[in-house]
């Protein structure tokens, strides 16, 4: 990204130099102190506007937060807060919470929302369901919850919720972060309605965070596979010297490179306010399509300490195996890519690939 | 990651939106005249001249060049739609290519003064092609140990002895920038780059052979091109005696980044598209998000390059990692179709995706090859990681 971020960067790393990543279980879900100090810092609000209680700062501001702190594998919803949940509250006109507090967002599940009057003005909705695959669940404070409409509405109701009362299930990914279950009994919330295209967005805006993750812990992965190969030593010269290292090196390298592009030109859709989907949903598919090759290669050039919790690696290669299939997996962005494309017709495919973005 | 491998995003150009727009009706109205059909890889197979001259007459052959030598002086950005219009459409641009590509800009940086003025504003109008005259029976990924030699004579013209492979379309063209030995290796590894020469080689000299060879599909393309005695003027000499691998190298910067090194299968992609859309199928509409997202990103980096071209450098590292990437999808293209669709492949197919299925397959191989091989690429990729 360009260089107006790099002292976000840089005070996002030297938050991170104090904490280790370390490997998530029940009991340690997330890193409690990093984001205690990335929130006194201001961090946790950064690209969000001061007057709905944001640090303010640009979308790229929050694109570099989100990416420093993806490739420092820091186990906190930053990403959820500010790309995702943090902008759809905002795009509905609905209240931020405290950014000290963490905020996540739901889109999967079967929650439906009725309006209720429950005596605290307009605007309030009862959910009622079960929210799945809840990135950070039992450690947000606050949950945006994507819901299905009251019967005969189209469109989704975004309500927030106070996640400080509800029952969560215990599920994790393959790197270990939360990603339980949340039981709506009939709580109380304040929401909007949105239309079809505006919940699609919704879910766009989640996707290119999670490839935004992607394409930062990537570039990490690459660049210590090569550190690595400089370093290790067999048959008296480094790895990288081996023609057949460089070559497995060098198709990571075209991976990485390829995704950061479309990535970055997804990103900056979002800043001129085009349409997101697409966009996000190839960058999101391409991500995602680098992580074998990636992953794949970064283990076979690291050898068996790559395959310990004793080294840094699994920090980033666990999290690139699940996240490519978050926020919407990678069959459905291709699927909704492919159909989207071909909105005018078989022929129009052409026209389309060039608008994208 | 590296910056030798990354590039700064391309800023959008209306300009070239505005030219794409004239390129697609063009195209649209070629189609519907029937002056042209859609083919796989046609800037290898598709040698029309009478099409190549209309694309100069609007001027979109040497867009970037100099208005004095024929060029219109646009951007590299606006190059770059024109390129990406006409590949998509599969149209027949492979008479020109060379020449507008990479010949012409050769000549712009190193050529003489009449050479510029004989012969840019000729490929420019689209009537003067070129062929590259790099590789050798004996010499392929190791350009640099060729064995076709000149010597001047007495008269201080070239004697040009030796012979020239996968020379395309050399029968419909005109010169071969040609790669010569002129002087002896250097010592050391680096050595044998010393000596090397290139000369603009005029095709109808006396003493040159043309030789068919055909690719798998029997299309004739490919040439030999055997050298016996060639007395080529002697101010023929591209740039300087002795300079040609520096040359070369500058060269194959232009020869490796475009549009063409991920669109050549691109026409079997359209034909996917159709069916995908005819069809519904989940499974062919998902295959063909996941094939337009790879082509998306590549997009992305070729874009970056011709950004980088307009501000005047010559990113040779990161034109490599493209043609690696990008060539490996179009192969990739074929496959990942045939996987999701009930398709024979055949040439002489009813079914249009059939043939274009059987054209993709059948000139894959040359896709991860010609222009320098994937793992000659891998290489400079990997000098460009710090890992030699």
């Amino acid at each position: 990204m360009a260089s107006d971020q790099d002292l976000v960067v840089e005070t996002v790393r030297d938050i991170l130099s104090s904490h280790e990543p370390f490997a998530l279980t029940a009991d340690t879900a997330w890193d409690a102190g990093l984001w205690a100090d990335l929130a006194e810092a201001g961090l946790t609000g950064v690209g969000l506007p001061e007057e709905a209680g944001g640090s303010g700062g640009e979308l790229a501001d929050a694109v570099a937060v989100v990416r420093t702190l993806a490739a420092g594998a820091g186990a906190v919803p930053v990403a959820e807060q500010l790309l995702a949940a943090g902008p759809a509250l905002l795009a509905a006109d609905l209240d931020l919470p405290d950014p000290a507090e963490p905020l996540t967002l739901a889109i999967a599940g079967a929650v439906h929302a009725e309006p209720s009057d429950d005596g605290d003005g307009p605007g309030r909705w009862t959910l009622t369901g079960t929210a799945t695959d809840v990135a950070w669940a039992g450690v947000a404070r606050h949950v945006a919850v994507l819901a299905q409409p009251p019967e005969g509405i189209e469109g989704a109701v975004l309500a927030l919720v106070d996640a400080e009362e509800l029952a969560t299930s215990d599920a994790r990914n393959l790197a270990g972060e939360p990603r339980g279950s949340l039981v709506l009994g009939g709580t109380a919330a304040s929401g909007a309605l949105l239309t079809a295209a505006q919940a699609g967005e919704v879910r766009a805006r989640y996707a290119l965070a999670r490839a935004v993750q992607l394409a930062a812990a990537l570039e990490q992965v690459l660049a210590w596979t090569v550190q690595y190969a400089g370093e290790r030593h067999q048959f008296g010269r480094p790895l990288g010297r081996f023609q057949a290292v460089q070559m497995e090196l060098a198709e990571m390298a075209g991976e990485v490179t390829a995704v950061t592009a479309l990535v970055d030109a997804a990103v900056q859709t979002l800043d001129r306010d085009e349409d997101v989907v697409l966009a996000a949903a190839a960058a999101k598919v391409r991500a995602g399509a680098a992580v074998e090759v990636v992953a794949r290669l970064a283990h076979q050039v690291h050898g068996a300490i790559g395959f310990t919790q004793e080294h840094r690696l699994h920090h980033l290669t666990r999290r690139l195996w699940s996240w490519r299939d978050e926020a919407g997996s990678e069959l459905t962005w291709s699927q909704v890519l492919g159909v989207g494309l071909l909105a005018q017709g078989g022929d129009g495919l052409w026209p389309a690939l060039t608008r994208v973005v | 990651m590296s910056s030798s491998l990354t590039l700064a995003p391309a800023p959008p150009s209306e300009a070239a939106e505005e030219v794409r727009t004239q390129v697609r009706g063009f195209l649209a109205d070629e189609l519907a005249a029937g002056t042209f059909t859609t083919h796989v890889d046609t800037w290898l197979s598709g040698v029309d001249p009478a099409f190549s001259r209309k694309l100069g007459e609007r001027g979109w052959l040497g867009m970037t060049w100099p208005k004095r030598y024929g060029g219109h002086e646009r951007s590299a950005m606006e190059r770059y739609a024109v390129t990406e219009e006409l590949l998509a459409a599969g149209a027949p641009v492979a008479a020109h290519w060379i020449a507008d590509r990479q010949s012409g800009p050769n000549l712009l940086r190193y050529g003489t003064e009449a050479q510029r003025q004989a012969i840019l504003p000729r490929i420019a109008a689209g009537e003067c092609y070129f062929v590259i005259g790099m590789s050798e029976p004996d010499s392929g990924s190791d350009l640099a140990s060729i064995r076709t030699r000149a010597a001047r004579n007495a008269d201080g013209d070239w004697v040009v002895n030796g012979a020239k492979v996968w020379t395309s379309n050399a029968h419909h063209s005109h010169y071969a920038i040609t790669l010569v030995r002129t002087g002896p290796p250097g010592e050391g590894p680096r050595g044998k780059h010393q000596g090397l020469t290139q000369l603009l080689v005029d095709l109808s000299l006396p003493g040159i052979a043309i030789n068919p060879i055909r690719i798998l599909d029997g299309g004739h393309h490919f040439n030999e091109v055997v050298f016996e005695d060639v007395v080529v003027p002697g101010d023929m000499l591209l740039g300087e005696e002795g300079a040609g691998w520096h040359q070369v190298t500058a060269e194959l910067a232009f020869e490796r980044s475009g549009p063409e090194r991920f669109l050549s299968t691109y026409p079997l992609l359209a034909e996917f598209g159709r069916r995908a859309c005819d069809t519904g199928d989940r499974a062919q509409l998902a295959t063909l998000g996941r094939l337009s997202a790879r082509l998306l990103a590549l997009r992305q980096l070729s874009l970056r390059i011709a950004a980088a071209l307009d501000r005047g450098e010559l990113p040779d590292i990161p034109a490599a990692l493209v043609k690696d990437v990008g060539t490996t999808f179009e192969a990739d293209v074929a496959d990942e179709i045939r996987r999701v669709v009930e398709v024979t492949p055949s040439l002489d197919s009813p079914d249009p995706l059939g043939r274009a299925l059987a054209e993709a397959q059948l000139h894959a191989p040359g896709y991860t090859l010609r222009g320098g091989t994937n793992e000659i690429l891998r290489g400079i990729v990997a000098r460009g990681l710090g890992l030699r």
